[in-house]
């Protein structure tokens, strides 16, 4: 206020200031009025981006801290929000409605573990027929038994195929579509025979990729034995890449039969709705645990009974360890990046003092060349942050792709993305700005 | 804060120190100033004891030999050198005591400076280094162009706006530095041997200009070595060894 006292009262008292013939425009047009900050802030700009044109490899490799940091983050936000969708609707098609009794877990994390539940007694026929002619709360039982082996049709042959021995009522439970052809009948079922429900993929690499109503009617070979193909079921798709597709499924007393070696199985118990779980569960659990004799309660169960709950707690927790491990990575490269655009503005600074004094003299207050240094530095990190979530976006899409699942861009992670390494600019920035800001004149002058 | 308003202006003789509650009216006031840089053993006196004042619309030379403190005073008076001791007072008011924001207001709408050494942005162009204190003036980018070309036509150098310093002679950059100085209108105008590296004929349409920024009521100060340019000032301050010479009115 003291300055504007000044200008008008006194430093104004000449007569005729603005209308020298030369220096002055003929005629003043009325234009837009913006506040002063906003040219000196457009003049930081220009200045930013001319500097960093100017200095373009040295720009370039103080972006890699930050570009790392950012396309990290993007990345795996953008592969996880990916996985989670395809983990959600694999899981709820059969949701929380199935729980299965087995011989072992479907996790086991450590050698010990796996010797232990090898010496559980199999899960048999009898135990799955029992629990659905006692436990009157499962609505629904299945069995299904489980083996691998290479599936062959003409002279084409497939390796590692999954060979499910199911009983009819796992249509129903895991909810499966048969698109071409049909399901076995009952009559089918109970004597034996040799037909098979078989996924896409078997069609894909047996029958290339035939319509799969030509497939229906066709022969597989399974170690020596032919089924007749009765029909083949829609296509699921991958998850964490791995096929979900690559199976045939036989009558459960047909691949008893072929699979004699082989007979723990697990029971599938599927209740009408989530609410009845843990009471089906626990009577479920009562029957079985009463088969194995294991009348004490500190006794354990000697088999596992478990929901789908397990691959979701699973998912969950490696997520949540991918997530740390991300933020890790891409805090540790901020703070590098931010310390590398530091340095670098430290070293613009002091090359630029005499611009610095220039300014300063012709009328640049602190403030200006604060705002200056400041803004260079976010201009710096910003363009880090973009390219970062441009690479973060590129390598999600290759992982997608090659992984097959849904690539769910979210234009949050990427605001996110460029105003983090924005405020790693600020941070950065504001020790050179300030320390810019703080020259004095006439020595910035002299500088070389 | 102690307000001009109350002062009656009054002739000083130099080295006339005024107590501490007299301000004085002058535009500019200057009392026992001394600039001593700290070189190794001896400190080393480039101004001892200067004392003058400058009123409003005056056309002051000054002039001495080389070394004599001419421009380390022109930079205290255009407020970018602080004094090692003495007071400096500008419109009745202390520099001592203004502030960042009140230095830079100075020094961008009051003050017009054309430095010995020009002082130019080495990457912008001529036109953009006119432009520079209209920029921190918060003007925009449309009447920065206008009045930039005006300034820079008026020193002749419209044919040479894109150009930037290193693609200037020597004469032109002074030029350009002169452009600069003008644009914002200033009241007081320093010019440390504006002429220097001008040809005569360019020389006299520089001063013609200042001349008439002059009789348009504008203050100016000018360093020079040249008895002509010397002459055409009112009055003339004398410099040697840091100290006032000679002070005469030659008009
Ligand atoms: N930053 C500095 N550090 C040390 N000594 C300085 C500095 N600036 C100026 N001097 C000294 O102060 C004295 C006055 O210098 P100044 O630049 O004011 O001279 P001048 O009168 O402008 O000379 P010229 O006519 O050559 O431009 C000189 O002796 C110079 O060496
Ligand atoms: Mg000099």
């Amino acid at each position: 206020m003291e300055t504007e006292l000044l200008t008008e009262t006194a430093l104004e008292r000449r007569a005729p200031r603005r209308t020298g013939p030369r220096l002055e425009p003929p005629r003043r047009r009325r234009r837009l009025r913006l506040p002063p900050a906003f040219y000196t802030t457009w003049e930081s700009l220009r200045i930013a981006l001319s500097s960093l044109r100017a200095n373009k490899l040295r720009t370039a490799l103080t972006l890699v801290g930050v570009v790392v940091g950012v396309a990290a983050v993007i990345a795996v936000v953008t592969i996880i929000k990916g996985l989670d969708q395809t983990v959600a609707s694999t899981f709820s098609s059969q949701g929380s409605t199935v729980f299965t009794i087995s011989k072992r877990p479907s996790v086991i994390t450590s050698r010990e573990d796996f010797i232990r539940f090898n010496r559980r007694k199999d899960v048999t026929q009898d135990d799955a027929e029992s629990i659905a002619r006692l436990c009157n709360l499962c609505w629904r039982t299945g069995i299904a038994a489980n083996a691998q082996a290479t599936v062959k049709a003409g002279d084409r042959s497939s390796e590692g195929v999954r060979i499910r021995g199911l009983t009819l009522s796992m249509f129903a439970i895991e909810d499966a579509v048969v698109e071409a052809g049909r399901q076995w009948t009952d009559v089918e079922e109970a004597a034996g025979r040799d037909v098979a429900v078989i996924g896409p993929d078997v069609v894909d690499n047996l029958f290339d990729g035939a319509p799969f109503d030509r497939v229906v009617g066709r022969q597989v070979r399974v170690e020596g034995r032919s089924y007749e193909v009765v029909g083949v079921t829609e296509r699921l798709g991958k998850i964490f890449g791995f096929s979900r597709d690559n199976f045939v499924e036989i009558p459960y007393p047909t691949f008893k039969k072929a699979f004699t070696a082989r007979t723990s199985l697990i029971a599938f118990i599927q209740v009408p709705e989530e609410a009845q779980l843990t009471a089906a569960e626990d009577q479920a659990r009562a029957i079985m645990r009463n088969r194995r004799g294991k009348t004490f309660r500190e006794e354990e169960d000697g088999f596992t009974l478990e929901t789908q709950d397990v691959f979701i707690d699973l998912y969950k927790s490696a997520t949540a360890n991918i997530y740390v491990v991300t933020i890790g990575v891409a805090a540790i490269s901020l703070v590098v990046g931010g310390i590398v655009v530091m340095n670098i503005m430290l070293v613009s600074v002091t090359e630029r003092t005499r611009e610095i004094g220039i300014r300063k003299a012709v009328g640049a207050s602190r403030r200006d060349i604060l705002l200056q240094f400041l803004i260079e530095a976010v201009v710096i990190t910003s363009i880090g942050g973009l390219l970062g979530v441009g690479f973060g976006f590129a390598l999600a899409f290759v992982l997608a792709k090659a992984m097959g699942f849904p690539l769910l861009f979210s234009a949050g992670s990427a605001i996110l993305g460029v105003s983090v390494s924005s405020a790693v600019g600020i941070a950065s920035g504001l020790w050179p700005a300030w320390k810019a800001s703080k020259l004095d004149p006439i020595e910035a002058l002299r500088a070389e | 804060m102690e307000s001009p308003a109350t002062i009656e202006p009054r002739a000083l003789e130099h080295g006339d120190l005024l107590a501490h509650d007299a301000v004085p009216a002058a535009l500019i006031s200057m009392r026992d100033i001394w600039k001593t840089y700290e070189m190794g053993e001896e400190p080393l006196h480039a101004l001892r004891g200067v004392s003058f004042d400058v009123q409003r619309g005056e056309y002051l030379a000054i002039i001495g030999p080389s070394g004599s403190g001419k421009s380390t005073l022109m930079n205290l008076i255009g407020c970018l050198d602080t004094p090692s001791q003495g007071r400096y007072w500008i419109n009745g008011k202390l520099v001592s005591e203004m502030d960042d924001d009140e230095l830079a207001h100075i020094r961008n709408k009051e003050i017009g400076f054309v430095f010995q050494t020009f002082n130019l942005l080495a990457r912008a162009t001529a036109l953009h280094n006119v432009e520079l204190p209209l920029i921190y003036a918060g003007i925009s980018s449309a009447d920065r162009h206008e009045r930039a070309k005006n300034a820079l036509s008026s020193v002749e150098l419209s044919d040479r706006m894109m150009h930037r310093p290193n693609e200037l002679s020597g004469g032109q950059r002074q030029r350009v530095a002169i452009a600069r100085a003008l644009v914002n209108h200033p009241s007081l105008l320093l010019a440390d041997e504006p002429t220097g590296a001008l040809d005569s004929h360019t020389s006299i349409e520089i001063m013609n200009l200042f001349e008439r920024l002059h009789a348009e009521g504008n203050t100016i100060i000018v360093v020079t070595h040249e008895p002509d340019i010397a002459s055409r000032a009112h009055r003339v301050i004398a410099i040697r060894d840091g100290q006032i010479e000679k002070d005469e009115k030659i008009r």
